[in-house]
């Protein structure tokens, strides 16, 4: 786990985005997450015109 | 020339963005957020103060406290030595800022506080403090549950379980 910031210019959704991560980290395909785009999360495919930050959150275990 | 001035004003519209030639001037929703995270462990003593703290508060009759304790759990024959806490910082404190007022419109409470560790917590130190305080215990109780609840399902914070060979495994939330 880590905030590692990477920038992805020319990815217009979030679909597009996964695909591109799970070829740059193959060990993610089957890694259990959630995504959020600007702190919140999304349930499906979300478009990222302009700028946004988008997190891969594994599952919560605070507390 | 571009300056950038950032004004923290209150109100819950998105970023308006005005410009004025060559000065930009950015207004940002202010961030009410009130921080919760603390670095390691939190101490009882801190717990005793927050209490005493609350003694001035007579309008209080009832406090519903939760302290998250690590727990040394046994897990193929390895004993947990201490839980490493990470979070989403922001996003965490968003999160705890929009449960924090939906539970203020469900109960009727006087104040509510919480506490999170993040770093380096050891088994049998506090990790996690939330302290709810009502005119009666009905509300406190009843909130203090619903907000551990909230917690532990909708923050973006991680549990890192050492174990005392040094392995580790991300501990998750049922």
């Amino acid at each position: 786990m880590g905030s590692d910031e990477i920038l992805f210019p020319g990815v217009k959704d979030t679909d597009q985005l996964i695909q591109q991560l799970n070829v740059k980290y193959p060990g993610l395909a089957g890694a259990p997450y959630i995504i959020a785009v600007d702190k919140e999360v999304i349930s499906g495919n979300t478009e990222l015109a302009g700028e946004h930050v988008v997190a891969l959150l594994p599952p919560y275990s605070g507390g | 020339m571009l300056l950038l001035f950032y004004l923290h004003i209150r109100g819950d519209d998105l970023s308006q963005v005005l410009n004025f030639g060559i000065v930009e001037i950015k207004f940002m929703k202010e961030i009410k957020s009130k921080n919760i995270f603390v670095k390691g462990p939190i101490s009882p003593e801190f717990i005793a103060s927050d209490i005493q703290k609350h003694s001035s508060k007579k309008n209080i009759g009832g406090h519903s406290i939760f302290l998250g304790q690590v727990r040394a759990d046994t897990i193929d024959q390895k004993q947990v030595k201490f839980i490493e806490y990470t979070a989403y910082e922001e996003m965490a404190l968003e999160k705890m800022h929009i449960i924090r007022e939906a539970i203020f419109q469900k109960y009727d409470l006087i104040c509510l506080h919480v506490y999170h560790s993040l770093g380096i917590v050891h088994a049998g130190e506090i990790s996690l403090f939330v302290f709810v305080s009502s005119v009666h215990r009905k509300a406190s109780i009843d909130a203090c549950e619903e907000i551990v609840g909230r917690i532990k399902s909708e923050l973006p914070v991680w549990g890192k379980e050492i174990f005392e060979d040094e392995s580790y495994q991300w501990k998750e939330n049922n």
